[in-house]
């Protein structure tokens, strides 16, 4: 049984409009980073936002282990979900710094648990020194990095990327694109990572899938 | 959908959060209702009477009244807003600011200021008669009509329809008036072909609100002697005690207002012209020089003349003839009054507003989304006369039903305790001005957006500690100018107030017009400063907003 499975999952956004989704079926295994690539409006966001518990398919099946997320009769609410998401433009919180960020998702640890964790994800994104920081004052290749670490802090099932790369300059982007894949490894982490550019997922992703409209 | 699955979706969206939505939403339209249903209760004699011999009068002067008003704020307010927005000229900052001031100056304290500066013995006619030797004929000063009527609410409620249209003017249309221009029309033909037409919405948008201004309006109506609706509701209910009547009334007016809406709706429908593309290009002015610039200074500096310093110079010289009698321990106890009530409302008020704002900006299209926007927003349609009684009709009904209650906590048989208590008030402020603090609240939703909540919740908050840790800090400042509007509101409101307070509760609103009908209108300056002070207060802090907002 793999890791990770969708069965038939339909989805649409209101009535009128046909489903952006039809009986999309995917299975991963652990630890397997997975490229979803097609162009705007082919409903590969959505597809995140249906793991991620923001939005509720019409038909279909998520689970993660045994642990079903969401069914006909079901439906497990984002907080609950154990799924770390890094959003298209890292949605920071602006009023709180680099430290309070990554402390965020860690308040069902022990305090002390969460010192440790933070240290640990600091050093893993190479931003120690940064912690006192507020996100306006950190470059968009140093905001993705803190954005990976706090997704990544409460140590989720699995991770998902919503066009990471679309915010950074281009001569920027294959230097990251690099540091990226190392950290994932790194990390070990099952992920998937939505994307319209097939560089971006041909050197990250062990396997792609591509979407049509 | 299967059934299984509505079901789950149901599950899924109920929380406390929607519950208490919802259970506001039927509050605030209960008094509505019961409105309604005035229309097919049972008619009494006096009804007979009203209807034969007043209803039509009372139509009419309403009808003329909004008419009048509403076509002369048009020509001010639009033409205003078309000078501040295309051109350049001396001052224009200054006065872009200062057309908005009159908002600060409830127009009932208008009314008694300037009636009584234009009276025979009032400061205009003794200036002409001592320092001049004129005797003019009376009727040239005679504001206490239906023209004097419209002269005052034009010259304080013209800055809805300024401030909507130039808002539109600056942000929307260069793209079509440079074109215009290149196009080598001159400014009369952009102004009447392009400009007018192009600014149709926002005009219908600020006029309404106008209309529903005049049609809340008690003070000046009934300062005047002008047979409005609102001014024949109090009649019946503190003249002749007939609540059945003036409930029927009332349910006529909301009538008027329903077709309003509708009508304003329908001119907004198709005609929301928009440019196509998100690029917004600010509108380039053009310098004024010589003669059209100074017949511009000239029209500018009349109307902030007439519509904020004049009344305002005259109620400071009143101020000063009449302090030492009025600032005593009462006037403490008016601020006090004035200040608590304020606060308990607005505290509610804000609550709910953030409660239902919240739980509707994740589905934002949604029927449901659709209808509690509606329901909110419906208080400040109403005019407050209206709402007061439907108000004292569900308070009324609520004591019936609770009246054993009150004599098991020990309170004599028949007694009125909700609707004898100043709970009462604010339970009708909230519904009134529940609109005004959930826009503000709503665009600060709007402008964070939704990602920073998901973002939480994917770190594993729920609804309500992301609220608290995430949404409550980015909407602050929109929470806070929600509450100094609402504020301004409640401060100046004068017909809900007048109506629903409890015996000898008495604010600055109803002080000034208390002292205003006992022909002691200098001693009414000094609440009606306050009043005005508070309202520059929120004007000043809405205008700041906008323009950092700009920036």
């Amino acid at each position: 049984m793999s890791f990770f499975q969708l069965e038939n999952v339909t989805f649409g956004y209101g009535t009128g409009s046909g489903p952006v989704l039809r009986n999309f079926s995917l299975r991963m295994e652990q630890g397997e980073i997975v490229g979803i690539l097609g162009s705007s409006g082919c409903g590969k966001s959505t597809l995140l936002r249906l793991i991620a518990g923001l939005e509720a398919p019409a038909g279909g099946r998520i689970r993660i282990g045994e642990r079903v997320l969401v069914d006909e009769r079901q439906f497990v609410e984002p907080e609950h979900r154990g799924v770390g998401m890094i959003f298209q433009d890292y949605a920071l919180f602006p009023h709180l710094t680099v430290e309070q960020n990554i402390l965020f998702g860690l308040h069902r640890l022990p305090k002390k648990e969460r010192e440790v964790r933070l240290r640990e994800m600091l050093a893993l994104v190479q931003m120690e020194g940064f912690g006192k920081r507020y996100p306006h004052e950190l470059s968009g290749g140093q905001q993705q990095r803190v954005a990976f670490a706090r997704a990544l802090a409460p140590r989720p099932a699995i991770l998902l990327m919503d066009e990471p790369f679309s915010n950074l300059d281009a001569d920027l982007k294959q230097k990251i694109r690099e540091e990226l894949k190392t950290l994932l490894r790194a990390a070990h982490i099952t992920t998937i990572l939505v994307t319209h550019d097939r560089e971006d997922a041909e050197t990250i992703c062990d396997r792609i899938i591509r979407m049509a409209r | 959908m299967t059934g299984a699955a509505l079901l789950r979706n149901l599950k899924r969206k109920l929380n406390g959060w929607v519950a208490l939505s919802v259970m506001g939403a039927f509050l605030a339209l209960l008094p509505s209702l019961y409105i309604l249903l005035g229309l097919f209760a049972h008619t009494n004699e006096n009804w007979q009477h009203i209807q034969e011999y007043m209803l039509l009068d009372y139509a009419l002067q309403s009808l003329w009244l909004v008419l009048g008003t509403g076509a002369c704020t048009i020509i001010v307010g639009v033409s205003l807003a078309w000078l501040v927005a295309a051109y350049d000229f001396p001052l224009r900052r200054f006065f872009a600011f200062a057309f908005v001031l009159p908002l600060a100056i409830p127009p009932y304290i208008a009314a008694y200021t300037y009636g009584n500066m234009l009276s025979y013995t009032g400061s205009i006619q003794t200036f002409l008669r001592n320092s001049l030797g004129w005797t003019l004929d009376q009727r040239y000063f005679d504001i206490m009509s239906m023209k004097g009527a419209i002269f005052i609410f034009t010259l304080f409620l013209f800055p809805y329809v300024y401030l909507i249209t130039k808002t539109f003017l600056e942000k929307q249309s260069a793209a079509f008036i440079e074109n215009a221009r290149l196009l080598g029309k001159n400014s009369i033909h952009i102004f009447f072909r392009i400009v007018l037409p192009l600014s149709q919405a926002a005009i219908a948008g600020g006029a309404s609100l106008v209309a529903f201004e005049v049609l809340n309006d008690f003070g000046v109506t009934n300062h005047f002697g002008i047979q409005s609706f609102t001014t024949a509701i109090f009649k019946t209910w503190f003249g002749m005690y007939d609540v059945d009547s003036a409930i029927r009334l009332a349910a006529w007016l909301m009538s008027l207002i329903i077709g309003i809406f509708v009508v304003e709706r329908l001119v907004r429908k198709r005609k929301k012209f928009s440019s196509p593309t998100n690029r917004v290009t600010p509108l380039r002015r053009r310098k004024l020089t010589g003669l059209p610039m100074y017949a511009a200074l000239c029209f500018c500096m009349l109307i902030v003349s007439l519509s904020f310093f004049i009344p305002v110079v005259q109620l400071s010289v009143w101020a000063t003839w009449t302090y030492e009698e009025v600032l005593n321990e009462r006037f403490v106890q008016l601020l006090t009054n004035t200040l608590s009530i304020s606060v308990v409302s607005i505290t509610l008020l804000m609550l709910l507003a953030v409660t239902v704002a919240n739980v509707i900006r994740y589905s934002r299209t949604s029927v449901f989304a659709m209808v509690m926007t509606r329901l909110i927003s419906m208080g400040y349609s109403i005019p407050g006369a209206v709402l007061s009684i439907g108000v004292l009709a569900v308070m009324i009904s609520l004591d019936k039903e609770l009246g054993p209650l009150y004599v098991w906590l020990g309170f004599p048989e028949g007694k009125l305790v909700l609707s004898m208590s100043l709970f009462m008030l604010v339970f009708a402020y909230i519904i009134r001005f529940l609109a005004v603090g959930f826009n503000a609240v709503e665009a600060g939703f709007e402008k964070t957006g939704n990602r920073y909540a998901e973002a939480a919740r994917m770190l594993g908050m729920g609804m309500t500690r992301t609220f608290f840790k995430v949404d409550l800090p980015l909407i602050k400042g929109a929470v806070i100018t929600g509450f100094i509007l609402v504020f301004m509101e409640i401060v100046k409101e004068l017909p809900l107030t007048l109506l629903l307070r409890p015996f000898n509760f008495e604010t600055l609103a109803t002080k000034a017009y208390q002292y205003a009908s006992d022909e002691q209108i200098q001693q009414a300056s000094i609440p009606s400063l306050f009043i005005i002070a508070v309202g520059i207060i929120s004007v000043y802090f809405y205008h700041w907003v906008g323009e950092r907002q700009a920036k």
